[in-house]
């Protein structure tokens, strides 16, 4: 599971924070939050190496936080809402290796730097439904931007699912599955109409991994 | 590369077409007034789509510009009219 851009660097000054908190973090994260994680497939148990982009559903706010212990080999960028980096609180998601969006109007320097992380090996998270999702009506639809990230990057993109976590001492259930070649599906500079095709091929991907976590 | 208006919006309708051609009667007569979101029915995802084509095709660079800074298609013309190399 590899996209063929270069490798992030093991060490750097921009990623201290993230990685001390991750490592002081690891121990109880661990004992108090490790969640299940299922595979869809054996090709969906090989470590994502290179680019890639992450994409999950989004029940709750921890969702985050159990996606870095799913894949927690790789560092996260993690796309959220720029209101998150104002006040006080913002050097937090700056530090946390975090890339602001507008939701309401949307920047192309957001893409732009999303694009940029993907290319240079790094991985990306996101939650393309768009906002937190009490899940009554199932998984939302999903926006298209992500598989023009992904196309215009050379990377594949890796479904997650994670389940409702039912409350301590229960463990959450995750599901992870194949990595889709969104560029091979594309190809060249594809019509929206495949764009969106894409994307809700990926929403029904989401929707397996679904059953498959829900099952446990 | 000096382009007038009209060959910049020539150049959009051949973007838009190649972006959706379900949408073609809108795009063949649309004008300089046409409002994106609603005469186009340009989603944001759509409109990005569009800022990456008319990059590749103008050369061009759209640098912290949002997708509701345009409106129109005028706009858009006039955006490249002033940043084309």
């Amino acid at each position: 599971m590899s996209s063929k851009g270069k490798k992030a660097p093991l060490f750097a000054g921009r990623y201290f924070f993230y990685d001390f908190t991750k490592l002081t973090a690891a121990l109880p994260g661990l004992v108090f939050f490790r969640p299940k994680v299922l595979y869809a497939s054996e090709a969906a148990k090989k470590k994502i190496k290179g680019g890639a982009l992450l994409i999950a559903n989004h029940t709750a706010v921890y969702d985050p936080i159990y996606l870095q212990i799913a894949v927690w080999y790789r560092r996260h960028h993690f796309v959220c809402l720029k209101e998150f980096f104002e006040g006080k609180g913002g050097w937090f998601f700056k530090s946390f290796l975090c890339i602001p969006i507008d939701r309401e109007n949307f920047n192309i320097s957001s893409f732009r730097e999303i694009t940029e992380h993907l290319k240079s090996g790094e991985l990306v998270s996101m939650f393309p439904e768009g906002r937190i999702n009490d899940e009554t009506e199932g998984v939302a639809a999903f926006k298209s931007g992500m598989v023009l990230m992904a196309m215009r990057s050379g990377v594949p993109i890796v479904p997650v699912y994670v389940r409702r976590w039912e409350g301590f001492p229960r463990r959450l259930t995750m599901a992870v599955g194949e990595a889709m070649d969104v560029a091979a599906l594309c190809g060249g500079r594809p019509a929206m109409s495949r764009i969106d095709e894409i994307s809700a091929l990926l929403h029904e991907k989401e929707n397996e991994l679904r059953e498959l976590a829900e099952k446990r | 590369m000096q382009l007038t208006r009209e060959e910049i919006v020539e150049e959009l309708r051949s973007i838009l077409l190649s972006a959706d051609d379900k949408n073609a009667d809108l795009v063949e007569t649309c004008s300089e007034d046409s409002v994106l979101s609603t005469d186009l029915g340009l989603s944001s995802v759509a409109m990005l789509y569009m800022v990456i084509a008319i990059e590749e095709t103008f050369d061009v660079r759209f640098d912290d510009v949002g997708m509701d800074d345009f409106k129109t298609l005028g706009d858009v013309v006039t955006f490249i009219e002033d940043h084309v190399r």
